[in-house]
């Protein structure tokens, strides 16, 4: 996990990209509400949560949280833009495990706010990072996908060894994230991609069930 | 969604593409595809795309209409809806009856209901579907239930609208829509009680609820075989009660699905049209009451403004104006031109469409994404700034590497902590962790189990990760050893003393510790503030890193260059086999003139396909002879090994050495 989040970091680093990160325990409005994910919007559903167990009207709310976007909206209330962060980080879902997928999860986000950024942004960007650490062939293409906190929102896939495989979602900053963090969309815009990096690492790895990243076998561990 | 393509098809008079075809067309320019199903009925083979419709398009493609509108805008077919030629057009109002009564209706919760569109029918046949309606309904993931009953749903499936039938002669005075009363209960279709609240909304008449608005229908006025005449019920609903609603008593289904996603008001009287229509093939000798409709505030339709440099800008790529424009109308999105400004007309349905940055969104998809050309990127390697606390904990990973430690990543959820979570995935994974080193102390005694599998001589273990006490959430350092081959003298307890030591000086970090002489157990202080703890767990250290790392300086920030940041080895995993190994040692005495390769040659060709690995772990002269001692690890991927077959294994290997004249001890 750590060569693997090294690497992600150096390839953005040659990119501009800063690191930046944020707590495991977040508020509702970090996790959601400012990333466009109103309260009983169908759109939650896509993410199961682990709430934290609170007196009823406890404010804030308080979760595990379901991505590393929960970082974006700390970093550009913290500062003006331009913005460029590479977040990696552990993040949770109420989930049922199995080979491929855990409660626990580390993801990586990237987010470029600047003056005119469009999708070809960040299909170059992305052409870049997956490049350099999967090879000079591969290549890159979208497809029409959902998530609130972008618009438009597309699926990544990155065609290795002649197959398609998918990368992570994907898509153009979405204006209410802007303004809910006091950054004006007219004068700026973005994008942002996130992925599983156990995804990433089972891949360039071989490593055949994601359980044993989080259950410190060395027989693992040790053939780094 | 489940898209049969033999139904879909009765939108078109052209025959459409292959499901196949279909699939790919959505996947690159609407939505993502679970599957293609072969759903057999018998006669024939049906194929049935499963499509995975998320929120931005479940207000209109949770319908056959709408992705029958999606195929016609991907493949230029001409959408002809023939299902509402043949059923509804002009009938809609069918040979209305004022023999009977108009439906009297009453909202009173009337930010909830947004519009109810209800009429009696009168003479209905309740009676077994046919099986052209059966087998679409089980190839979309229905059941078929009765005629009436299946009508509701196969227009709700054509038109996107949930509809309702109440059996008119069990129901007493006036329908009303309005929030349950706190206490109120309701008996549902499938038998099962509910407690209704306030925060609730029911279809109810004289007597109580009938129905939970949205949601579910009630036992009292069920349709069943006797029924003869019929309310039939199509509304529109507000998304977040019913949403509410039906997650509280766990009463999700296709009909709340499509108001919590949201539909359209106006598709309300659509539905009322497409349900009688099919009730009227059902049972010809039915006959239509008046329709009542109460819509007191109909929706506008909404006007999005934006621009073809807009547009493409956000797209990164040059789409002629023809060209936008043209996808926006095949939409049947209104277009009108303002010097340079695009002036939309959205369709009602497609609460999609609001701002300009959608309509970026809807060009992009369907002219596609694809001929999107990658921006080169300019590479910027200065002026970036550092991370200190990221930086810091790397320099300390590399540290702790070089020392012989390996990272663990462990769980994050415990049995017992000072913060739990609201519905854990089981109870020994409620709460979140207090310490690192409960989970340390677990993969130590894991990894000292195979400690002769790894040819190790002890553990040495560290994670870095959050915890959660009462006083919040902060990162924590665990280092943690385990001797497996005890030497006297020498414990785990030293080991961390030693470790410590080496941490605290390369960091150039001042935190003084106090310790038991023989370091049983002691503290790390930074100020007089205890910051970490030592082996009160034997071979232990865990201490606050957020607290360590406030306390160094900049000039202990490490340079980018010096910690390795950039391509990870080369390496490639392999899988282990989770059954248990068994180990063997042998030992031999052999001239001075044989070579260790010679003894392992005969070890690695006689070991069979279960010798997993080998190690030479002892040699000494003597007396002109040498020596060797080696470890062997047997293990199958397969299976449970046997001592005997092993014992045989080896009894082979010793055979083949004294057929040397060597000594095997």
């Amino acid at each position: 996990m750590t060569h693997i989040i090294r690497e992600i970091y150096s390839v953005f680093h040659e990119l501009g990209f800063e690191f930046a990160e944020g707590p495991e325990l977040e508020t509702e409005f970090n996790n959601f509400d400012a990333l466009n994910m109103p309260k009983d919007h169908p759109a939650r559903d896509m993410q199961d949560t682990f709430w934290l167990k609170q007196d009823k009207d406890a404010d804030p709310r308080l979760l595990l949280r379901t991505h590393t976007s929960s970082v974006q909206i700390r970093h550009m209330m913290a500062g003006k833009p331009p913005y460029r962060i590479v977040v990696p980080g552990k993040v949770f879902r109420n989930e049922a495990t199995d080979a491929t997928h855990e409660a626990q999860f580390y993801q990586v986000e990237v987010l470029c706010v600047d003056k005119d950024i469009s999708l070809a942004d960040l299909k170059g960007t992305l052409e870049y990072f997956f490049r350099k650490l999967f090879g000079d062939d591969v290549e890159i293409r979208f497809r029409p996908s959902f998530f609130p906190f972008v618009e438009p929102g597309v699926e990544v896939d990155m065609r290795w060894k002649n197959k398609w495989l998918e990368m992570g979602g994907a898509g153009l900053v979405h204006p209410h994230v802007l303004t809910s963090v006091g950054v004006d969309p007219t004068e700026w815009s973005g994008f942002a991609w996130g992925i599983g990096i156990d995804r990433l690492a089972l891949l360039k790895y071989g490593i055949d069930d994601v359980r044993h990243i989080y259950n410190g076998d060395l027989r693992l561990i040790d053939q780094f | 969604m489940k898209i049969s393509h033999a139904w879909l098809q009765q939108y078109f008079r052209d025959t459409l593409p292959t499901a196949e075809k279909l699939a790919e067309l959505f996947t690159f320019h609407s939505f993502e595809i679970e599957d293609i199903e072969d759903v057999n009925n018998g006669a024939h083979c049906e194929k049935v795309i499963d499509a995975k419709i998320l929120p931005d398009r479940a207000h209109f493609c949770l319908s056959y209409r709408g992705i029958a509108e999606e195929v016609k805008v991907l493949t230029g077919m001409e959408y002809t809806d023939t299902v509402k030629s043949d059923y509804h057009g002009g009938h809609c109002k069918m040979d209305i009856d004022a023999g009977v009564t108009p439906v009297t209706v009453s909202i009173e919760a009337s930010s909830f209901c947004r519009r109810y569109v209800a009429r009696k029918v009168t003479g209905v046949e309740v009676k077994a579907s046919s099986e052209k309606f059966k087998t679409f309904l089980e190839s979309v993931g229905s059941r078929s239930i009765s005629t009436i009953v299946d009508a509701t749903n196969i227009a709700m499936f054509d038109y996107g609208q949930p509809l309702h039938v109440f059996d008119a002669d069990k129901t007493i005075g006036v329908i009303v829509v309005r929030a349950a009363m706190d206490g109120e209960m309701i008996t549902l279709l499938d038998d099962r009680e509910v407690l209704l609240t306030s925060n609730d909304f029911v279809i109810a008449d004289d007597e109580g609820p009938l129905a939970i608005a949205g949601v579910k229908g009630g036992k009292r006025a069920e349709v069943d075989a006797t029924t003869k005449n019929i309310i039939i019920e199509s509304a529109n609903f507000e998304p977040t009660a019913v949403r509410k609603t039906s997650t509280k008593y766990n009463l999700r289904n296709e009909s709340s699905k499509r108001f919590e996603n949201e539909i359209t008001p106006e598709w309300a009287m659509d539905g009322m049209c497409r349900v009688s229509a099919l009730i009227h093939t059902f049972s010809p000798n039915a006959v239509f009451g008046p329709i009542t409709d109460i819509y007191p505030y109909p929706v506008a339709m909404t006007i999005v403004v934006t621009t073809v440099e807009f547009i493409n800008k956000k797209l990164g790529i040059v789409i002629p104006t023809e060209k936008i424009k043209e996808i926006l109308k095949s939409f049947s999105i209104g277009i009108e031109e303002k010097e340079n400004e695009l002036v939309l007309t959205i369709p009602y349905h497609r609460f999609d469409l609001r701002i300009p940055e959608d309509i970026v969104e809807e060009v992009g998809r369907i002219y596609g994404y694809e001929k999107i050309e990658g921006t080169k990127q300019s590479v910027i390697s200065s002026s970036i700034s550092t991370h200190p606390s990221f930086y810091i904990t790397e320099h300390i990973k590399n540290i702790l590497v070089d020392l012989g430690f390996s990272e663990s990543y462990l769980y994050t959820f415990v049995a017992k902590g000072d913060s739990e979570v609201a519905y854990p995935l089981a109870s020994d994974k409620k709460a979140l962790r207090t310490t690192l080193s409960d989970g340390i102390e677990k993969a130590l005694d894991t990894n000292a189990r195979n400690a002769d599998f790894l040819f190790l001589d002890s553990i040495k273990m560290f994670e870095i990760g959050k915890v959660f006490t009462k006083k919040g959430e902060h990162t924590s350092l665990c280092i943690g050893i385990r001797r497996v081959k005890k030497v006297k003298g020498q414990s785990a307890n030293e080991d961390i003393k030693q470790t410590r030591e080496t941490l605290l000086q390369t960091l150039g970090v001042d935190v003084a510790t106090a310790c038991t002489i023989d370091d049983t157990g002691g503290s790390m202080l930074l100020k007089g503030k205890q910051i970490g703890i030592i082996n009160t767990i034997e071979g232990v250290l865990e201490l606050d890193l957020d607290a360590l790392i406030s306390a160094i300086t900049t000039v202990g920030i490490p340079l980018y260059e010096s910690i390795g940041f950039g391509p990870s080895p080369k390496f490639f995993y392999k899988s282990f086999s989770t059954y248990p190994f068994i180990v063997r040692d042998i030992a031999i005495f052999v001239p001075d003139s044989v070579k260790s390769d010679e003894i392992e040659s005969i070890i690695t060709s006689n070991g069979t396909a279960l010798l997993l690995k080998h190690k030479l772990f002892d040699t000494f002269q003597k007396d002109g002879k040498t020596s060797y001692a080696f470890r062997m690890i047997f293990q199958s991927f397969e299976r449970t090994l046997t001592d005997d077959e092993i014992n045989t294994t080896m009894a082979v290997i010793a055979d083949k050495m004294k057929g040397k004249s060597w000594e095997v001890r």
